[in-house]
């Protein structure tokens, strides 16, 4: 008898997996036992909703143009040169070729999963690309005085319903808005709306507003999120690069 | 006039838009005299677990540059051709150290960093941020496996589970390109497995048990201990070891 209920339990157990094949624990799934895109979104215990999980980019097209869709970014006469100079370049000079940081507004257009670990205070985003973190403050604190410019800012972040609203401030004058070279100045302030309308998918909608590159606000909507299940992110570090030497402008 | 005395009251109490290397941790257990109550308690989860969250900074980063820096050198158990690497990268002066390249530390060097790291204790997951490296490390508490044929990598993959109040954290997974530490260059190989062991002594210590264990390079393992206080009312800054980077040209060796 006991051999019989060893032996069950072992072709239950799980073989140990490769972490990207690792079955995430406790998502809705459907019969076939893939993950549940349009079941409802979860939500942490004080009703909020909850975005914790590994999401990857819907669709990477907006890292080169942010405005692909067509919006008409309003450049101060300085930053439209600038951009159309970047562009004659095909890009030459962005920090990413230097294994810099991208930014915000690049990192939420980049083709790289990433996870959201969200705490009743806190949201953290640790992407898989660079193996850099961003942390969103939710407990209320204002930006701060900001005397160090970074990279990617200082995020904090409140509801306005189902809204994760993200405001950043604090950037430097060295990161590009995308690859394709929208400038930025230590003026930008950009607000990211975060929503989950479903268990499978984050809705994102980028705010950019910096008085000194643009004339006033403008606004764009990025292709957001889907769920990825049943994966990890993988450790990537910048090293080996070889491709700064093929970086050649026009 | 009332009115006046009362807006005037209410502007002075108003926060001012701080630095967050100085604004106030909320939630912390504190002193009547305002400071962090470092002595007190240890929290503890939902789910009664020692709740490891928190900013810390280490006592003293000696094992950064020396992870040997407490063992007698005839009680070092290295392995000749490591001991052999070891001198002539001492000599190099760190030419060659992957930190020195703004490449990430490994484990445990990372933990002894001079720079704090912030660990987000959620169920299923640990995750810690570090300023060092600005980089990020996952501890599985979900009870998964380490996997069987990892991708080796610079940071490894770790599990963690819980033995009383301790957490230990098994990690492998790791390339042999990684150095142990910064001025000895101790190597390490593929073969290395680190069992870390965090244990949080009250509300503001946090010790770190690391047995390395790599039987390519060392003839057995061994342990070394680092020590970490609680960083009330600051922050984890970015820090890009990239930008700007100049000392490249001035690594010379011997």
């Amino acid at each position: 008898m006991n051999w019989i209920i060893i032996a069950v339990v072992a072709i239950s157990a799980p073989v140990s997996a490769q972490w990207l094949k690792y079955p995430t624990p406790g998502i809705p799934r459907t019969a076939d036992g893939k993950p549940n895109m349009s079941a409802p979104a979860p939500r942490m215990p004080d009703g909020k909703p909850d975005f914790s999980g590994i999401w990857v980019t819907a669709d990477g097209k907006y890292l080169p143009n942010l405005a692909l869709d067509g919006v008409e970014v309003p450049f101060q006469p300085w930053a439209a040169a600038l951009y159309k100079e970047r562009q004659a370049n095909h890009g030459m000079g962005r920090p990413s070729e230097r294994c810099l940081t991208h930014g915000v507004t690049d990192f939420d257009a980049l083709g790289t999963p990433r996870r959201f670990l969200q705490t009743p205070t806190m949201m953290v985003i640790i992407f898989e690309a660079y193996n850099h973190w961003r942390q969103i403050f939710l407990d209320g604190r204002p930006l701060p005085e900001v005397i160090q410019p970074v990279y990617l800012g200082y995020s904090v972040g409140h509801w306005e319903g189902d809204t994760l609203v993200v405001d950043t401030r604090g950037f430097n004058d060295r990161g590009w808005l995308d690859d394709g070279g929208h400038p930025q100045t230590e003026a930008l302030h950009v607000t990211e709306r975060f929503r989950r309308p479903n268990f499978g998918h984050i809705d994102l909608q980028l705010t950019i507003d910096d008085p000194k590159a643009y004339t006033k606000p403008w606004t764009v909507k990025l292709s957001g999120f889907n769920y990825f299940a049943d994966q990890e992110l993988m450790e990537s570090i910048c090293e080996n690069e070889k491709d700064v030497a093929h970086m050649v402008g026009k | 006039m009332m009115k006046w005395t009362i807006f005037a009251a209410v502007v002075i109490c108003a926060p001012v838009s701080a630095q967050w290397l100085n604004y106030p941790t909320p939630g912390i257990p504190r002193l009547p005299n305002g400071k962090p109550n470092l002595e007190a308690p240890a929290p503890k989860t939902a789910d009664g677990k020692p709740d490891l969250s928190g900013l810390y900074d280490i006592d003293n980063g000696r094992l950064f540059q020396d992870i040997a820096a407490d063992i007698r050198p005839q009680d070092f158990p290295i392995q000749p051709w490591a001991a052999a690497l070891a001198k002539q990268r001492e000599q190099d002066m760190r030419k060659d150290d992957p930190y020195s390249h703004c490449l990430p530390p490994g484990v445990p060097r990372i933990d002894s960093g001079n720079r704090p790291f912030k660990i987000i204790q959620t169920p299923g997951l640990i995750a810690i941020l570090y300023e060092t490296g600005y980089l990020f490390r996952q501890i599985f508490t979900d009870g998964r496996p380490l996997p069987k044929d990892p991708e080796p990598t610079w940071l490894g993959y770790s599990v963690g589970k819980w033995e009383g109040d301790t957490l230990v954290v098994d990690t492998i997974g790791f390339h042999d390109k990684g150095w142990l530490d910064g001025n000895k260059g101790h190597p390490q190989t593929d073969a290395l497995h680190v069992t870390e062991r965090f244990r949080r002594v009250n509300f503001g210590h946090l010790e770190i048990q690391s047995t390395i264990d790599d039987p390519k390079a060392y003839t057995k393992p061994f342990t070394v201990k680092q020590t970490l206080h609680l960083l009330a009312d600051s922050e984890i800054l970015e820090n890009i070891c990239n930008e700007n980077e100049k000392d490249a040209p001035h690594l010379v060796g011997k």
